[in-house]
């Protein structure tokens, strides 16, 4: 006996198929802008074309090389670090002297620079950059 | 009707690839804790090979404070939110102008950082 085998799959219209496209479409488009970005936001004090030398004796100086940083002159590993500066600007009692200078080294990595930032921010540091500039002199 | 949305939509795709930076090159540095992101009105990055770029177009770092000037306007504080993507190797030399420089215009700058769960 001999049964016959309905046909169970149906083509969609050929009409809808850009429909589909679309909706696929506006699917990724949302699944793509919904992923938030991550990071470290930063607030940089405005530039000093000449710098208060009395107020600067006050802060905190950093300097960032590949190899280390120095803490008003000590040189500390990254734990270390993490320790002083908090407990030096836990001392600071007004805002204008919580403010942390940092001078990197030119070949230090934005990876390492980012990592210190981050802990002096943490310590409740305000950072700004001391950066060295080049001046051309020609002699006649 | 589907397919005018359909091309609608491409159009407006590509007319909005070329204002942002995904063809920049650059690997994001990674910190155990980053806050989330408010939105941007401008993006600065600093790629693999040390070429700087406002909004995906390749600029020099004397020019990025009047460029951001123009592009933040009269914008309040807290409102001026400027990302900053810069590669992970970059060097001091190269990324520490660009930030003061984005400093300069008053931008409340935002580093664009991977979550490290490791």
């Amino acid at each position: 006996m001999k049964l016959k085998r309905g046909k169970l799959l149906i083509d969609p219209p050929t009409s809808a198929s850009s429909d589909i496209a679309f909706i696929l479409i506006i699917f990724f488009l949302v699944c793509a802008s919904v992923q938030p970005e991550t990071g470290l936001g930063q607030n940089l004090p405005k530039a000093e074309t000449q710098p208060d030398k009395t107020r600067q004796s006050q802060n905190i100086e950093v300097g960032i090389s590949p190899t280390g940083i120095i803490l008003n002159g000590n040189p500390l590993q990254v734990e270390s670090f993490r320790q002083r500066v908090s407990a030096e600007l836990a001392k600071k009692t007004r805002e204008a002297d919580k403010v942390v200078v940092v001078k990197s080294a030119s070949d230090t990595t934005y990876e390492r620079w980012i990592e210190i930032s981050q802990i002096i921010d943490q310590a409740g540091g305000t950072l700004t950059l001391e950066i060295e500039s080049q001046q051309t002199i020609t002699l006649d | 009707m589907g397919d005018i949305g359909f091309l609608l939509l491409i159009f407006f795709v590509v007319l909005a690839r070329t204002q942002d930076d995904s063809h920049v090159q650059w690997d994001p540095a990674r910190l155990a804790n980053v806050d989330s992101a408010a939105a941007p009105l401008a993006s600065i990055a600093v790629d693999v090979q040390d070429k700087i770029f406002l909004n995906g177009k390749q600029i020099g770092v004397d020019q990025i404070t009047s460029r951001l000037n123009a592009i933040l306007g009269d914008t309040p504080t807290g409102s001026r939110n400027v990302y900053l993507k810069i590669h992970k190797d970059a060097s001091a030399k190269i990324f520490e102008p660009v930030i003061e420089a984005a400093g300069a215009s008053g931008s409340d700058l935002f580093h664009i950082i991977e979550p490290d769960n490791s």
